[in-house]
């Protein structure tokens, strides 16, 4: 009924900017802007607000202080601003599944933490130690469970619960810290000046990688943060929201879009028709996350005008995802064949 | 009503397969060694055989792109499966690519794209995701009632991908790539973390014989794609889902009772593969093992029974590869077909994924 009137929408936003002309860009000026006004900022930010959500923790562990739940949602913010920057330092030990182990679908998370807890297990007592726990059990999910959940909330011994809150926030301070360090001490140079020891030896390379991040990013949006809770018309899964414990949900893609949106005018500098298309997409997209504002976690999924807006948001961010694969990637220089794209 | 429609069709193409038409054997399409999918220069996605000497000895129309088929032991037929997470397959004949049978994926259930048939042609094994408990399984269909689904098993782990019927004709080995995955989600990878791959042996009733695990450190090697040899090696083609950094080898070598052998080239030929092997085949003669890489433009050759890296052949966009008398048989997604290391002979359409041998 009103699904083919936002085909025929999408379809008229589709239309392509003949933008598929060799275009020689200076793919070295890219990386280098990608890095110094996108990563590295980003990642500084995470670590400085994640040292201060273990300064409030260590302040005040109760699970309803308002300082902790503010530092909390700040820290995250800032974690979606680099959720997409899936490669190098954050895949070391696992750093960013140590920072966010969702989607969850057998439940590790609230398993490791009611074990913890019904142990009083003495491994939270050190840093060095805590780090060989689950990462099921750690980071803004495991937080979370610990601050908003109606059981972890308020599970088990008081103390130990406040010393589990406690590390489980120094831990993500500490993983963040970690992230930042490999960036500024080293990683962001082999981005920058890639050479034969690699891992990335041309600046191709090293554009590929922060481009299919950007692609990465936008399809986790699209397919897990808006699709897991959609699932299906017949079966909407409005519980499976990313961080709906905490209110998050629509916040958590909202923060991710707009820093992909970043990184897309990024790459596009030298692009100008493919700029200004992303540049209409991301509106959109922003402009969307908005007019969901009432329903911050999802829950009109299940309803068909609920479901309705988020699936536009949705496509919204499928039309980002078709300018990165049919308009960016090409422009860059950077695209895959028939069977090196297909990936299986 | 929906539900007579489809017992209709069950029904009518039973009959099909069983009894209306003559069997035709793989010599009436014009004897190929394999079957690849295939999209044509005007985006129309097929299913082709390729002889060994490079030449396309039949096309018949698919309705959407195409991953791998499972290819009948003795008729002139295929099962074609969608790229996942398909719901459907198609029986084909091979001849003017009459749908014999269209395979529903139950319920709660979807295709991963493989298949293979048991040696008398009875049976058809389908790798598929039972996506709401996240676990992998074996469907099991009798090809003699027109592809009726008579149950499945589990298949040993999380994510099944390439499935093949082992030389001994009694058992399938499994990759369990490790990966779970929801329609819901299109292809995100939903369990990285915790992932853990594995080989799985199964007999024809669907008891596990034999499961081997890479070690724990290389629990995000996605083990993907596997052919065999007559004298029972398994090789495994891995797809790395970890840091890019850690390069791990992508093909192993395995035979049933002992542990997994990994093979790798020199460091920076390595790392042209990008984490990603497309497929894998051992030689005719059974004395070398080469994975394929799309990414890299790649082919990487090992002697097997050394181990030893032999070389790095370079085709644009390749992923399908097979065994053939000399060597190996390869096809690309710009269209050139051949035998490794001679002229390729090119043709006008994109090959996809896999070469699915006939007839071994």
């Amino acid at each position: 009924m009103m699904k083919p009137a936002l085909i025929a929408c999408a379809l008229s936003l589709a239309a392509p900017a003949f933008a598929q002309e060799e275009i020689h860009v200076d793919q070295g000026a890219l990386v280098d802007a990608a890095v110094a006004q996108h990563i590295l900022p980003r990642f500084d930010h995470l670590a400085a607000t994640t040292a201060t959500l273990s300064e409030a923790a260590d302040a005040n562990c109760s699970p309803t202080s308002e300082t902790l739940r503010a530092a909390y949602h700040a820290a995250f913010d800032a974690w979606m601003g680099v959720s997409h920057l899936r490669f190098g330092p954050t895949e070391t030990n696992d750093r960013a599944f140590a920072l966010a182990f969702w989607p969850d679908t057998k439940g590790f998370t609230p398993k490791a933490l009611s074990a913890l807890i019904a142990d009083e297990d003495p491994v939270i007592e050190s840093e060095a130690e805590f780090q060989t726990v689950s990462v099921a059990g750690r980071g803004f999910f495991g937080l979370e469970f610990l601050l908003y959940d109606t059981q972890l909330s308020t599970l088990g011994d008081v103390s130990y619960h406040c010393a589990l809150v406690r590390r489980v926030a120094s831990d993500i301070a500490l993983q963040s810290e970690m992230i930042l360090t490999d960036w500024s001490e080293g990683y962001a140079a082999r981005l920058t000046d890639p050479s034969e020891a690699g891992p990335y030896t041309t600046d191709a390379e090293a554009l590929q990688v922060i481009y299919k991040a950007l692609g990465a990013g936008l399809q986790f949006d699209s397919e897990v943060r808006l699709g897991r809770p959609l699932g299906s018309f017949d079966k909407p899964r409005p519980t499976r929201a990313e961080a709906r414990r905490s209110g998050r949900s629509l916040r958590n893609v909202a923060t991710s879009t707009a820093a992909l949106g970043e990184l897309a005018a990024l790459l596009s500098t030298q692009s100008p028709l493919i700029a200004e298309e992303y540049a209409q997409a991301f509106a959109l997209i922003a402009t969307q996350a908005e007019e969901l504002q009432d329903d911050p976690v999802f829950v009109g999924v299940a309803e068909v005008q609920g479901r309705f807006r988020v699936e536009i948001l949705q496509q919204y961010i499928d039309r980002a995802r078709e300018i990165t694969t049919l308009e960016l990637g090409p422009a860059l220089g950077v695209s895959a064949g028939f069977n090196a794209l297909d990936g299986d | 009503m929906a539900t007579n429609m489809v017992s209709r069709r069950r029904m009518l193409a039973g009959l099909a397969a069983s009894s209306l038409l003559p069997s035709a054997s793989w010599a009436s399409v014009g004897t190929p060694a394999f079957l690849s999918a295939a999209r044509a220069p005007d985006g129309r996605f097929l299913l082709a055989g390729l002889t060994d000497a490079g030449e396309i000895s039949f096309t018949i129309p698919l309705p959407a792109r195409g991953h791998a088929a499972a290819a009948h032991p003795a008729r002139a037929e295929a099962v074609a499966f969608a790229r996942r997470p398909g719901t459907f397959a198609l029986a084909l004949d091979c001849r003017d690519g009459t749908v014999l049978a269209r395979l529903e994926a139950p319920e709660g259930r979807h295709f991963y794209g493989h298949g293979a048939f048991s040696p008398d042609g009875a049976r058809l094994f389908t790798t598929e995701n039972d996506y709401e408990a996240g676990l992998g399984v074996i469907g099991i269909w009798d090809v003699a009632a027109g592809y009726q689904r008579l149950g499945e098993v589990s298949s040993g782990g999380v994510g099944p991908h390439e499935m093949r019927l082992m030389p001994d004709g009694q058992s399938l080995v499994v990759a369990n790539g490790g990966i779970e995955t929801h329609p819901d989600m299109g292809r995100a990878k939903l369990n990285l973390p915790t992932m853990a791959p594995n080989l799985s042996y199964l007999d024809l009733s669907g008891t596990i014989l034999e499961t081997v695990s890479l070690p724990p450190a290389l629990h995000k090697n996605s083990i993907r794609h596997l052919a065999h040899h007559a004298d029972g090696t398994v090789a495994l083609a891995m797809q790395w889902q970890g840091a890019e950094e850690a390069a791990p080898p992508l093909l192993g070598l395995h035979r049933r009772g002992g542990d997994i052998t990994l093979l790798q080239a020199p460091e920076r030929l390595h790392r042209a593969l990008d984490g990603y092997a497309g497929s894998v085949a051992i030689s005719g003669d059974g004395r070398a093992v080469a994975i394929t890489s799309p990414r890299g433009g790649v082919v990487h050759v090992f002697d097997l029974a050394s181990g030893q890296f032999l070389q790095a052949q370079p085709e644009d966009d390749v992923c399908g590869i097979g065994a053939s008398a000399k060597g190996f048989f390869f096809a690309t997604g710009t269209g050139a077909v051949g035998t490794l290391g001679e002229a390729a002979r090119q043709h006008h359409l994109q090959f996809d994924n896999h070469l699915v041998p006939i007839g071994t």
